[in-house]
């Protein structure tokens, strides 16, 4: 399942999509929960999937999850404050919830680990239709301590659901790093379930992307579920405004020489795939389509009263 | 037409349902070959096979949160969690994330899901809270509890086509009660709509679920001392029949709202409060609520029933209205 040239520049081109994001998210909104040093596992993951398969993303990383998918950043990121042009229309935060229209899951409350099992429900009904749509859920390492997280799985498992669950393991949770969230690797939990199991590295973004297609081929063949592990690491803070003071300098810095970004693009030089100044050229390009998409949001309206619609919150017939 | 329990009306229900709609599912603990606990999904699974009446895991996060992503994925899922005293383990799932979801997205996502749960005291010991004003009190989200058996059968059709999700309770004690000759055709019973079960002039009580048939019992005593006491089946807490409540309270003046659910921020207190709102013009007197205490519900026979409201209770309540 190995990606291709064109997927490759594309994956690489997710990944600064996503860090340009974070550079300008982060600045407008202390709040913003960056993916920093995290792009290989959110580009490998979002990038790829087929029209009809459901995807349930992770909070850090859904934006770019919702580009991904053919969401329009504008209103992607006009939703960041709830602006009129936003897919809910400013009824909710897109920062955390993809648009269902997309075929995306997204968190609609502050509760982590019940979108693995909303993932199993969209697997099993994909299941029912026998069409080869597939759902994939990404979640973080912290959320794999939840219950959420041993019921989705086990579950996918016991009814064999077309369901790919890849936890985005940066190795901490806001402040507790892994050894105080978990008693072994994550990874070893799927012998548990009876399924396949995969480390990845996930600052290597065309084996996290290799690692998801894999796992989505043997879904769509029928043969269930898989638990992929992609070990990354949380350059940025949890929040943008967070300066992260419970963790040692020296090991960001050692995971900051790790970075996916470099590491792809010196991979695309190297095998001639890019030249100094294409590479310079996509940078600027996806730094403008970022920043017109942002300005353009930032003065988009907010909603008026008749968004606030109370005699909408039930579906009509 | 055969005449049948709230249990068999419920799963005709489902059956018509599945027939009719592919997308129709169900899952649930030991729902296959065992039928269900008390019977709750007899013959679904010798009817429509394993793939549509599903045998999951105990974990009832877990299946209502598949239902959830079924149902934004076009199904229409029944998830059977055995018990309400389970709610706590999907409130996350079924409450505040489901209930949402169409609001939140303005209007694209839709969760046509059902949750059945047992309750209630009656011939089965535990497992009987009524927990149901968790759910009431969260948006997006409706609460059906049919008093009988045809009601059942209708209310279980209209559950399963709203496109919203259901919480779906069915009464212990009324499950394998009285049988009832179920009407004709393809007869479904709107969510939301009260029934006026009982005509009276004198007084209002607004009843659900098992307390409708006590509520009659003690409108037959009351009558023998000549109060005329009309009785209304709620069916639904969400959404509530407001017109209907507000319109007998209009002709009698006065009301008791019986519910087997505690009373300290119960649905008698929300029903009572509608009637003090927005109907205090036609009170002739105090609202009266009869409910059980705030007490988790005790084990022994005796001490239960002295917990949950009977006729005599009932009749008593009225007597109270009517003297004021």
């Amino acid at each position: 399942m190995a990606a291709g040239k064109e997927d490759r520049i594309a994956l690489h081109r997710l990944m600064l999509v996503t860090r340009e994001l974070d550079r300008v998210i982060g600045a407008a909104d202390g709040h913003w929960h960056p993916a920093l040093g995290e792009e290989g596992v959110v580009a490998g993951c979002y990038y790829g999937l087929l029209e009809g398969d459901a995807l349930v993303p992770h909070y850090r990383g859904m934006i770019a999850a919702c580009y991904a998918r053919g969401g329009d950043l504008r209103r992607l990121l006009a939703g960041l404050d709830g602006r009129a042009t936003s897919y809910s229309r400013g009824r909710y935060r897109s920062d955390v919830c993809g648009p269902i229209e997309l075929g995306i899951i997204g968190l609609y409350s502050g509760a982590l680990g019940p979108t693995l099992e909303y993932a199993a429900g969209a697997a099993l009904a994909a299941k029912l239709d026998a069409k080869g749509a597939v759902a994939v859920a990404v979640f973080g390492d912290g959320t794999a301590s939840r219950g959420n997280f041993h019921e989705a799985v086990n579950l996918a498992a016991v009814l064999k659901l077309p369901a790919v669950f890849v936890c985005q393991n940066n190795q901490i949770a806001i402040s507790t790093p892994a050894q105080g969230e978990h008693g072994g690797r994550i990874v070893d939990r799927a012998a548990g379930f009876g399924i396949p199991g995969q480390l990845v590295d996930g600052n290597d973004v065309v084996a996290v992307h290799a690692a998801v297609q894999g796992a989505v081929a043997r879904a769509r063949r029928g043969e269930g579920p898989s638990l992929i592990d992609a070990l990354t690491y949380r350059v940025g803070g949890h929040m943008a405004a967070d300066p992260g003071a419970y963790r040692s300098a020296e090991e960001v810095e050692q995971w900051k020489q790790r970075d996916p970004i470099a590491l792809h693009e010196q991979r695309l030089l190297a095998e001639g795939l890019l030249d100094a100044a294409r590479a310079a050229a996509l940078r600027e390009a996806v730094a403008a389509e970022v920043g017109a998409a942002m300005k353009a949001a930032q003065s988009d309206p907010l909603p008026g009263p008749d968004v606030l619609g109370l005699d909408r919150v039930f579906a009509e017939a | 037409m055969a005449r049948l329990t709230m249990q068999q009306a419920v799963v005709e229900g489902i059956a018509e349902e599945m027939r009719r709609d592919p997308g129709v599912f169900i899952m649930g603990l030991d729902i296959g070959r065992f039928g269900g606990p008390l019977n709750s999904c007899k013959g679904l699974w010798e009817e429509f096979g394993a793939a549509r009446v599903i045998d999951t895991p105990i974990s009832e996060g877990g299946i209502v949160g598949a239902g959830v992503g079924a149902a934004l994925m076009g199904k229409r899922p029944i998830v059977d969690i055995m018990f309400l005293e389970y709610l706590s383990l999907v409130l996350q799932q079924l409450g505040c994330d489901a209930g949402a979801m169409h609001y939140y997205s303005d209007g694209r996502a839709r969760v046509p899901l059902v949750v059945r749960a047992k309750f209630g005291v009656g011939p089965y010991h535990g497992h009987a809270y009524d927990y149901h004003a968790w759910v009431a009190h969260l948006p997006g989200i409706k609460v059906a509890m049919p008093s009988n058996a045809c009601d059942a059968k209708g209310m279980i059709k209209a559950a399963i086509r709203d496109d919203n999700p259901v919480l779906f309770l069915e009464h212990m004690g009324l499950y394998h009660g009285a049988r009832e000759e179920m009407p004709a055709g393809d007869a479904v019973v709107p969510l939301g709509r009260a029934r006026v079960v009982r005509e009276g002039r004198h007084a209002t009580v607004a009843a659900i679920g098992a307390m409708v048939r006590r509520a009659l019992l003690a409108a037959e005593t009351l009558a023998k001392e000549g109060i005329e006491t009309e009785v209304l089946d709620l069916r639904c807490t969400v959404p509530l029949d407001r017109a209907a409540i507000l319109a007998s309270v209009a002709k009698t003046g006065r009301l008791v709202v019986v519910t087997e659910a505690m009373k300290f921020c119960g649905a008698g207190a929300e029903i009572s409060a509608l009637a003090a709102e927005e109907g205090f013009g036609s009170l002739k007197a105090p609202i009266q609520r009869v409910a059980a205490p705030n007490v988790p519900i005790p084990f022994a026979r005796n001490l239960e029933k002295l917990i949950i409201p009977d006729e005599n209770a009932v009749a008593a309540a009225v007597r109270r209205a009517m003297v004021a």
